[in-house]
């Protein structure tokens, strides 16, 4: 976003103190192929899932932790948004899925060889958690494993 | 979690204060408006300037790597205004939403049938063609009924919530039919127009209002998500 300079007081204080986490230092894994040769996911905390799945659902304290996934090579018409969040402008995504979950551009640069597959599966979690414990100790592991079995060598993370 | 599986990450972000603070391995801080994670709707070009960008990060030595996409000419949603900051037009308190619904659907399916089908309705399981009744439902719990329901409710899913899956089904079935009627719309208009003049706008405000009088923190919560 948004340069925070830009934004109203209380928009720039939300953010401010918005609860994230703070970490010293980030874990480091060296690509293990160039990008031509790489199998790329997707993974997105816009809260997207397939029409047929079950919508991500506000819980008591304001969190939800859960994941949905989202093949690949399913029809994005059957990929909707259940963000919870009125705090970003929706009539992007209305307007074109790919700004927010570029799964046509992914498409496209595995057609041009820029990069060597996508993955089987895209991975979807709902953003804006104020509590992100969960995420952290169980379903955010479970992905990486499930990502790893698939043999995802690079994961590109977009938010909303 | 990805890089401790042997994945290596690279991360669109949008609070550059924030990706500071959590320090994700690789991560392009893009200056756009939320919503707009890769710039530009309709504009493929651009959206793969910022996907590469984020994977030129893959280049990067060590991490945290973070980096500035350098073009900052994609403006949208920068003036989006909430319910509350928009002056309702007079005529609004006395439209119909039912009314609107109905003039408003071939605008709609014109709009999903330029889109290869895709459409953000598709929340409450409702079809379009049956909006009326879904209007007719969230007059009601504008109305402070707690005992309004629809047969169509799943049976995992909470009243509450299926009170914000049909609204924001309402939202978006009206903006993509307002988006198909004027092409042109920029976002703040689109929002105007909403929030101001139509009476789908009107109830959802309504809803929230009533939702927001109640003393269930939960629901006040919800109504926090419909309009503001």
């Amino acid at each position: 976003m948004p340069r925070l300079e830009t934004l109203s007081e209380v928009q720039r204080r939300t953010l401010e103190f918005f609860p994230c986490l703070e970490n010293d230092a980030a874990p480091w894994t060296a690509p293990s192929h160039s990008l031509a040769q790489s199998r790329v996911a997707l993974v997105t905390t816009a809260g997207l899932h397939r029409r047929d799945d079950q919508p991500f659902a506000r819980d008591a304290a304001g969190g939800e932790a859960s994941y949905r996934v989202i093949p690949s090579d399913c029809d994005p018409a059957d990929v909707v948004q259940s963000h919870f969040s009125i705090g970003f402008d929706h009539t992007g995504i209305y307007r074109d899925l790919n700004v927010t979950f570029p799964m046509d551009r992914l498409g496209e640069l595995q057609e041009r060889g820029v990069i060597g597959s996508v993955s089987t599966n895209y991975y979807s979690f709902m953003g804006a958690l104020r509590d992100a414990s969960r995420v952290i100790e169980e379903t955010g592991p479970e992905v990486a494993r499930r990502l790893r079995e698939e043999g995802v060598d690079v994961a590109l993370l977009t938010p909303t | 979690m990805l890089e401790e599986q042997g994945i290596a990450t690279t991360a669109i972000v949008m609070v550059r204060e924030h990706a500071e603070k959590v320090k994700p391995p690789r991560a392009l801080f893009v200056p756009f408006y939320f919503g707009f994670a890769l710039g530009k709707p309709d504009d493929p070009a651009y959206q793969h300037r910022v996907i590469q960008a984020a994977f030129d990060l893959l280049q990067a030595a060590e991490g945290p790597a973070l980096a500035d996409f350098p073009e900052d000419d994609a403006a949208a949603g920068a003036t989006m205004p909430q319910a509350s900051q928009v002056t309702a037009e007079p005529a609004q308190a006395a439209r119909s939403a039912a009314d609107e619904v109905t003039a408003l659907r071939a605008f709609y399916e014109r709009w999903v049938e330029g889109h290869s089908g895709r459409t953000a309705v598709g929340l409450s399981g409702i079809p379009q063609r049956r909006f009326r009744g879904l209007v007719r439902f969230l007059e009601a719990c504008a109305q402070g009924d707690a005992e309004a329901d629809l047969t169509e409710r799943p049976a995992g899913v909470s009243r509450p919530q299926f009170i914000r899956y049909c609204a924001d089904d309402l939202k978006a079935f009206y903006y993509e039919a307002r988006m198909e009627q004027q092409r042109d719309a920029t976002e703040e208009a689109l929002h105007r127009w909403f929030w101001g003049s139509t009476a789908g706008g009107k109830l959802i405000t309504d809803v929230a209002a009533t939702l927001n009088a109640t003393e269930d923190p939960n629901l006040r919560a919800l109504a926090y998500g419909l309009a503001r």
